[in-house]
């Protein structure tokens, strides 16, 4: 079965498509995944922003089903670093952007504390202008802490999740 | 009180400017967001903002210019309005576009201005339409009676250069009718061999050239006004490193040609904002022709707030929000001289390489017509990611001669230990005669000063 594509395939995707000549539109199936980019030509932009053209959402998440944040109050000064338990492993965001725990509003979110996980499962959403990135464990274990609450804003380099690797 | 044009605001930028907007939201009572990367969580804009968000890692290119992580910043932290500063993403029309998508105020033109200025043929062509010169050129020419006839009109000396060419190659200056006809086979060959076209067109050479700006300032009402001229001649390489107002070279009639020159091509195009019309002045001729339009706020624009006692930066984001200018063109007045240096991290002995690291100790200057625009401190790290500007001195006084006295006082009392900077540089170009007696041109720090300075070195 096809693999879900990571926020840095499709970045590498655009890349390719980007740097490509004489090509104006082109859609890239995979598994339920869609890629659909329209590229300015000679100057005039035929529709869809160019770059980072917003892919309909990864499988995850459908495209107009994602929530939208909710409207941030004046939050001070944001502390990155969590307390992160001993003998647990931080999932940190990759990029800026919406934290998202489930793959839609009102479905049931990716993981819970005490959940068990593996390294290649989705954890979470990150959403930067609709486009949404599967987050993964990255290691085998027990969800022990949540850190990063629905639908805010998240920095770069920030703690989302804790987990307790799994013995040996 | 009158009402904060905004309640909240991000600024997308770093370094000394960040922390200039930082500065004029607290002026007028708006809460300020830095973005900010993983290099500069523990800048002093992150320290001074109401908050600070790490939008990516150190590059730049992961960071300062991802448009959509800075749009996701701004709306994710209830931002009403996007100040792009300078550089980075300041004149990208798309950015600008995607902030209106957004909600958000961008605070700088309309997408549709950044992009008519941001493209050399299209602003030439608005300001030929206003009645603004560009340097004057021939189209293409096929043989030297051609040439002179140009050559003759506009006077020499000039410049052949190549039609498909950029990068000096097949340029050569020609100063006499005579030499037209070697210097075209010549140019030709080695624009057929650089570009595969051996196609030539003529222009005016400048050969004195001076670099002196228009700061204008439009509003959503229709309003535009002038701030004056910046006179930004010392240069390296087309890098500014002093500037200063009024310009020493041009009287209140050349100033008045200029800015309703600057004012007209502002009109034209519906400008709101702050930007900067530069000019090419030649020194030999006096004539003056368009160079571009810049359309943000410029790094040198202390020069002109020391002159008119006017907050740029401010009047910048309350003209975003839809307020009118806060006062009109009858209310400018420029008093005194001001000088800008800029103090970049560089090695001015090894080619001005830039030399980031940690800085030991700061220790700037204060005092009567002194005003330092800086992000540094005793321990700051000057990260590699970036430029290497440290700080602005600049300075004011009742002439240029007490202007030019308190710049050398300053940089006397400037104490920086931990990395080299180009302050010994400004002594020097300071002390020079040239710069005294405002006989420096846009190629002299190369041309002049350094070879000088080389051969006092070596001798």
């Amino acid at each position: 079965m096809s693999t879900d594509l990571t926020h840095s395939d499709v970045e590498s995707i655009l890349k390719i498509i980007d740097a490509a000549e004489n090509l104006n539109e082109i859609e890239i199936v995979h598994g339920s995944f869609r890629l659909h980019v329209v590229r300015e030509y000679n100057g005039h932009s035929l529709g869809a922003p160019r770059t980072p053209t917003a892919p309909h959402a990864p499988p995850q998440a459908n495209s107009n089903s994602a929530p939208s944040p909710e409207k941030a109050t004046a939050a001070p000064a944001a502390k990155v670093s969590a307390e992160v338990p001993p003998g647990t492993v931080a999932i940190r965001a990759p990029m800026l952007g919406i934290f998202y725990r489930a793959p839609a509003p009102g479905e049931k979110p990716f993981v819970e504390v005490g959940q068990r996980v593996k390294a290649d499962d989705t954890v979470c959403l990150i959403e930067v202008m609709k486009l949404f990135n599967s987050i993964r464990a990255g290691v085998d274990g027990e969800v022990v802490k949540i850190f990063a609450e629905n639908s805010a804003l998240v920095e770069f380099d920030q703690v989302l999740i804790c987990v307790k690797p799994s013995e040996g | 009180m009158a009402a904060a044009p905004f309640k909240r605001i991000l600024i997308a930028n770093r370094g000394e400017i960040a922390v200039r907007v930082v500065r004029a939201c607290q002026t007028l009572g708006i809460e300020s967001v830095v973005a900010v990367s993983a290099a500069d969580r523990d800048s002093l804009a992150a320290k001074m903002a109401t908050r600070a968000i790490c939008i990516g890692p150190e590059a730049a290119s992961q960071s300062y210019l991802r448009p959509e992580l800075l749009v996701t910043a701004a709306t994710g932290t209830g931002c009403e309005a996007v100040h792009p500063g300078y550089g980075f993403l300041s004149e990208r029309a798309q950015f600008s576009r995607m902030c209106a998508e957004a909600g958000l105020t961008f605070i700088g033109p309309v997408p549709e201005a950044i992009e008519v200025m941001g493209d050399k043929i299209s602003a030439v062509k608005l300001a030929e339409e206003v009645g603004v010169p560009r340097v004057p050129g021939s189209g293409r020419v096929s043989n030297a009676e051609s040439a002179r006839e140009f050559a003759r009109k506009h006077g020499y000396p000039v410049l052949i250069k190549a039609s498909a060419g950029g990068g000096g190659r097949g340029m050569r200056v020609v100063r006499r009718d005579d030499e037209f006809i070697s210097q075209l086979a010549a140019a030709a060959a080695e624009a057929q061999a650089a570009f595969g076209d051996p196609s030539l067109y003529v222009e005016k050479f400048v050969e004195r050239a001076r670099h002196i700006e228009i700061q204008i300032l439009g509003d959503k009402h229709g309003n535009v006004v002038h701030l004056g001229e910046r006179d930004c001649s010392t240069q390296r390489r087309h890098q500014k490193l002093i500037e200063e107002a009024p310009s020493p070279v041009i009287d209140a009639s050349l100033r008045r040609e200029l800015a309703d020159a600057a004012v007209r091509l502002a009109r034209h195009v519906n400008y709101v904002g702050a930007g900067t019309v530069e000019f090419v002045f030649d020194d030999d001729t006096r004539r003056w022709y368009f160079l571009e339009m810049n359309t943000r706020i410029q790094v040198e624009h202390p020069v002109t707030e020391m002159v008119t006692g006017r907050d740029l930066v401010v009047e910048q984001i309350r003209v975003a929000a839809g307020a009118p200018i806060s006062f009109t063109q009858e209310q400018i007045a420029l008093t005194g001289h001001a000088i800008e240096c800029r103090i970049n991290a560089e090695d001015a002995g090894a080619n001005f390489a830039p030399r980031p690291g940690r800085i030991q100790t700061w220790s700037a200057p204060a005092g009567e017509g002194v005003r330092i625009d800086t992000h540094c401190f005793s321990g700051y790290l000057v990260p590699p990611y970036y430029d290497s500007l440290l700080a602005k001195i600049i300075v004011h006084g009742r002439d240029r001669r007490e202007a030019v006295d308190r710049m050398q006082d300053a940089l006397k009392r400037l104490q920086i230990s931990g990395v080299p900077t180009t302050a010994p540089f400004h002594q020097q170009v300071l002390a020079h005669r040239d710069f005294t007696a405002a006989a420096v041109t846009t190629r002299w720090v190369e041309e002049t000063f350094l070879p000088s300075v080389c051969q006092a070195g070596a001798a």
